[in-house]
């Protein structure tokens, strides 16, 4: 008993301590360069763990999507190795895409296949993440399904649907829940005005009050056999090739963008004072630059090529870095990884490549630069069959020149499923009133 | 070692946390911003920059995104009372604070963001009597009723009700942060020790005369021309609804 009460002393001496010590937002301008602008509690300087969402495989374990942690830390024991997975049951979800709450003590990842949404606390302990809730009924409560993007906003969570429930085409919208869980509103796709009601991506400039959307494909299209799809040329033409400019605060959309062939993940610019942001086509194989012209209206133009499109290397993801100079682009079908000088954002330049896999598709960097991974999924049925469906978390130290392979997780050898979504952790992370909590048990 | 050994050699490290802890609160204490009352316009260096025009009050729905939670606050004069007599009956702004905050994007912003908000509120008849602004502190063992007075002396009188509160202990407060999901962490070392200082996401709550939070704003997005065009937003609501009994 005593030593209980001399432990509830110390939290509340820490609690009070700390408390006064200051309660300071973490600056912008760390952690992963693709985070929401509302997000805080980011990491500053090298990250622990790397959170990776992987889709379940038929006959591999539990054959269920899994959550699983890496740990990225050079000066680590497990360096380079799993040290926790967790498995959210039911099969596979076709999971793919992650994002923090805005104060990144959840992590919401959304499946493609079967539209649930699981929650994860990564906040009471970083190395273990646990989950805590799954929302199952997104389709019956807002028509959309397959979650992608999950994108933070104060107290809320944005989910964009790839899909809708009525006939798997690429019509949808958005879901607006609490970071409870809770659906607060829903908001279509523009279908008028040149909208082709897909949807993709999010990204939002706050200080412009603009919400920049991309849009994809449906689920009919998405759980089918690429070598299938690409023969289909009815089907090849249900792609989206438009992005769209929102009034944030109205949430209503203002401009369509005319982007053919499928813009995928959105960049703004990190810079202070820039208002421009940067996507790549998967089907033209192109770079997109998003801004406002003199007159001040919002337009799109193609900037680059990736690669030769007419061989479609399909460009998947880009990462774009701290300072808005440089651009690193992933091509799945080539297998290669390619870096764009963006100094001037209209003429971007590459400037170097190398192959890093034989399918490769998200990639993400540390705020300096210095660290990017790689993972090798795209989606269940897109992946590259027999020898040539690596599955894999590969890390990278870039210089500035070249990339240099710093460690390799096997996701076949190691039966973790297919590779897809990163996001990193932190172990110095914690939340405070934990301790309390915890004094109270 | 034996285990009582054991115990006092951690209890020795636990004191000795504590007290390079209390150092750094001293040394930030002594840092606290200063800031005029008198200025009813955010600090422009701390502010968010704001590139666009608002869309007009009234032109966009505000969502019900969750119940204010409920909980035993103490007044200024120590008085213990619900929350909810403060975020029910008036268009209620809410943000978490603590008096000696030091940091120019916290609590130092949200006090003149308020303090904005207040003026221009009050300079409207249909909108004074209907607002209310509230100041809970994150920090009960520092900011006690008498401390928050202190600390609110400084606020100029106007004939928009600003409250602030605090509360008993961790564990009156850990279910209102709960509940409102506002986040404190700290950073801890390898071994889970508390390493340094708090942090939290700045936020701040507009919540309805029922009690229901419709708005969160943050330092990326916290700005005053919005926040009143909000609130205007939630009068004209509520103002169609009685019209419409």
């Amino acid at each position: 008993m005593r030593t209980h009460s001399l432990g509830r002393i110390f939290v509340g001496a820490v609690i009070a301590a700390l408390a006064l010590a200051a309660l300071v937002p973490s600056p912008a301008g760390a952690d992963e360069t693709c985070n929401s602008p509302y997000m805080a509690n980011l990491i500053k300087g090298q990250e622990d763990y790397l959170y990776v969402w992987a889709l379940g495989v038929k006959g591999v374990g539990d054959g269920a999507d899994k959550l699983v942690t890496i740990d990225v830390n050079p000066a680590s024991k497990s360096y380079g190795k799993v040290i926790h997975k967790l498995s959210v049951g039911g099969g596979r979800g076709e999971a793919h895409h992650m994002g923090f709450t805005d104060d990144r003590r959840f992590l919401w990842a959304g499946g493609l296949d079967n539209s649930r949404i699981s929650i994860f606390d990564v906040g009471g302990d970083p190395a273990r993440p646990k989950l805590v809730k799954s929302i199952t009924d997104m389709a019956a409560k807002t028509g959309y399904v397959g979650p992608h993007t999950f994108y933070a906003m104060p107290g809320r969570m944005l989910v964009q649907g790839l899909s809708n429930a009525k006939d798997g085409g690429g019509v949808t919208g958005m879901a607006l829940y609490s970071n409870k869980g809770e659906l607060v509103a829903t908001y279509p796709m523009p279908t008028t005005d040149g909208g082709d009601g897909y949807g993709y991506d999010i990204a939002i400039h706050p200080q412009k009050n603009v919400m920049l959307t991309s849009s994809f494909t449906g689920k009919k299209n998405y759980m089918r056999a690429l070598g299938d799809l690409v023969k289909d040329a009815e089907a090849m033409k249900r792609f989206g090739n438009t992005m769209a400019i929102w009034d944030l605060k109205a949430m209503k959309p203002k401009k369509v963008l005319s982007v053919p062939g499928a813009p995928l993940e959105i960049r703004w610019s990190l810079k202070d004072g820039d208002t421009w942001a940067i996507t790549a086509t998967a089907l033209t194989s192109k770079l997109w630059l998003v801004k406002p012209d003199a007159a001040g209206e919002w337009q799109a133009k193609e900037v680059a090529v990736i690669g030769d499109p007419a061989k479609i290397p399909l460009p998947v993801d880009i990462s774009i870095n701290k300072d808005g100079t440089g651009l690193w682009v992933n091509t799945f079908m080539d297998g290669k990884t390619r870096y764009f000088d963006l100094s001037n954002p209209e003429q971007p330049k590459q400037i170097y490549e190398r192959a890093t896999g034989k399918q490769v598709n998200m990639i993400s960097q540390s705020w300096d630069g210095t660290r990017v991974y790689i993972a090798s999924s795209l989606l269940a049925n897109w992946d590259k069959g027999g020898a040539d469906d690596e599955q894999f978390i590969r890390g990278f130290r870039w210089d500035g020149k070249e990339l240099s392979p710093t460690f390799e997780v096997d996701f076949n050898k190691e039966k973790l499923g297919r590779a897809h979504h990163m996001k990193f952790g932190s172990k110095t992370m914690k939340a405070a009133y934990d301790l309390e909590r915890t004094s109270r048990r | 070692m034996t285990s009582s050994v054991r115990r006092a050699a951690e209890r020795g490290r636990v004191l000795a946390a504590a007290a390079a802890l209390a150092g750094a609160v001293a040394a930030l204490a002594g840092a606290v911003a200063v800031f005029s009352v008198d200025a009813h316009e955010p600090d422009a260096a701390a502010a968010p920059l704001m590139d666009f025009v608002p869309p007009p009050a009234g032109s966009y729905p505000l969502h019900a995104i969750m119940r204010a939670p409920d909980g035993a606050v103490l007044d200024l004069d120590g008085r213990r009372q619900p929350l909810r007599h403060f975020t029910s009956g008036k268009i209620t702004l809410l943000g978490f604070m603590y008096a000696s905050c030091s940091d120019p994007h916290g609590c130092p912003l949200a006090y003149q963001v308020f303090h904005t908000v207040r003026h221009r509120v009050a300079t409207r008849p249909e909108l004074r009597d209907r607002v209310r602004l509230v100041s809970l502190s994150f920090d009960p063992a520092r900011d006690t009723p008498r401390a928050m007075r202190s600390y609110m002396a400084g606020v100029a009188p106007a004939a928009v009700e600003w409250a602030f509160l605090t509360t008993e202990s961790p564990r009156r407060l850990v279910p209102l942060l709960d509940g409102f999901g506002q986040d404190v962490r700290v950073e801890a070392d390898g071994g889970g020790r508390p390493l340094g200082p708090l942090a939290h996401v700045l936020k701040v709550f507009l919540i309805d005369a029922r009690g229901t939070v419709r708005e969160i704003y943050t330092t990326s997005y916290l700005y005053p021309e919005v926040i009143l065009n909000d609130i205007q937003t939630l009068h004209l609501q509520s103002a169609t609804q009685r019209t419409m009994r």
